[in-house]
């Protein structure tokens, strides 16, 4: 899959000092934007997994269905 | 000159929000202050906006585990990330509950990375000292961002007690970073008398400081300008200059 743009990953609208940028700029803003994202979801879903386990035993089956796992 | 250094602030802003060096992106210091910060606002919605689901799911469910469990929880397992993201998603009430029973490091590390305008209402509920400690813990690591982003969300009486625990060069840095420079001259009024003198003498000592000094003497009313134009005197000559051009 075709790795998305700046603008894309942003809902479509730049502003103007952004999208006046060089292409190699807005690329490498795009790049840490996506790397940012990903750094993100994968502590956030290593953080709750995690957490279930220190759920007292008597809460986990309704957190677990709270959180739609 | 007022207009390059809202864009070399916004830079280091940035920098912090997409976790990459301010020197990474010096090309964007040609790009208007303006832009910058409407950009680094849409970065900062695009991260918080996304595992929304998930952390809104997470955040239902910590309304089912007794606070001090969930505090326990936050500071063990889940870090400073998570908890700034369901920060924004949880009661008030709640949220200040669990904020009081954070130790004022891990704290410090949460308000790193939350985002204060979806978080205001807790901000503002944190007990007085609490938030001091926390202030003294981010002054001691220098996370200058961090504070600045905050004194826009905290009542008088917290900024002014929360800044007394902030050296001189690190009052300047932090009003380099506010996002309200509209705010400067009257965070500049809660400051006790000789503060002011305070900051001038420290940014005659350091070179690097001149930037914010400059920075902060251009965003202060006419009356506070009228008190610091004696202190100037005392500057080296080429800040002295340019500290007078930029009050005059």
């Amino acid at each position: 899959m075709a790795e998305r743009t700046l603008a894309e990953q942003l809902g479509g609208y730049l502003p103007v000092g952004i999208e006046a940028l060089e292409e190699h700029e807005r690329q490498d803003l795009a790049d840490a934007l996506r790397d940012a994202r990903h750094r993100q979801a994968k502590a956030l879903a290593e953080a709750g997994e995690e957490g279930l386990r220190y759920v007292p035993a008597l809460l986990r089956g309704a957190v677990r269905k709270a959180v739609g796992l | 000159m007022t207009e390059n250094y809202a864009s070399r602030a916004e830079i280091l802003k940035l920098a912090r929000v997409l976790d990459v060096t301010p020197e990474r992106l010096e090309y964007l210091a040609r790009v208007d202050a303006d832009d910058l910060r409407a950009f680094r606002e849409q970065v900062t919605d695009r991260l918080f906006d996304a595992n929304l689901t998930v952390l809104q799911r997470m955040a239902l469910a910590a309304r089912l585990i007794p606070a001090p469990v969930l505090a326990k929880i936050a500071e063990k397992v889940f870090g400073p990330l998570l908890c700034a993201r369901i920060a924004g998603l949880v009661d008030v009430s709640r949220g200040v509950d669990v904020a009081k029973r954070l130790d004022p490091p891990f704290l410090a590390s949460v308000a790193a990375d939350l985002d204060p305008r979806r978080a205001s209402a807790i901000i503002a509920r944190i007990p007085l000292e609490t938030v001091v400690a926390v202030a003294n813990e981010l002054a001691r690591r220098e996370d200058w961002i961090t504070l600045g982003r905050f004194v826009g969300h905290l009542p008088d009486p917290t900024v002014r007690r929360s800044l007394d625990v902030v050296d001189d060069p690190g009052l300047l840095r932090i009003a380099f970073v506010l996002d309200d420079k509209s705010r400067i001259d009257h965070v500049m009024s809660l400051l006790p008398k000789g503060r002011l003198a305070g900051l001038i003498t420290a940014a005659g000592a350091d070179e690097q400081l001149w930037a914010p000094a400059l920075d902060m003497l251009a965003h202060l009313g006419e009356a506070r300008r009228e008190a610091v134009r004696p202190l100037l005197d005392t500057l080296p000559g080429d800040l002295r200059d340019r500290a007078q051009a930029t009050i005059k």
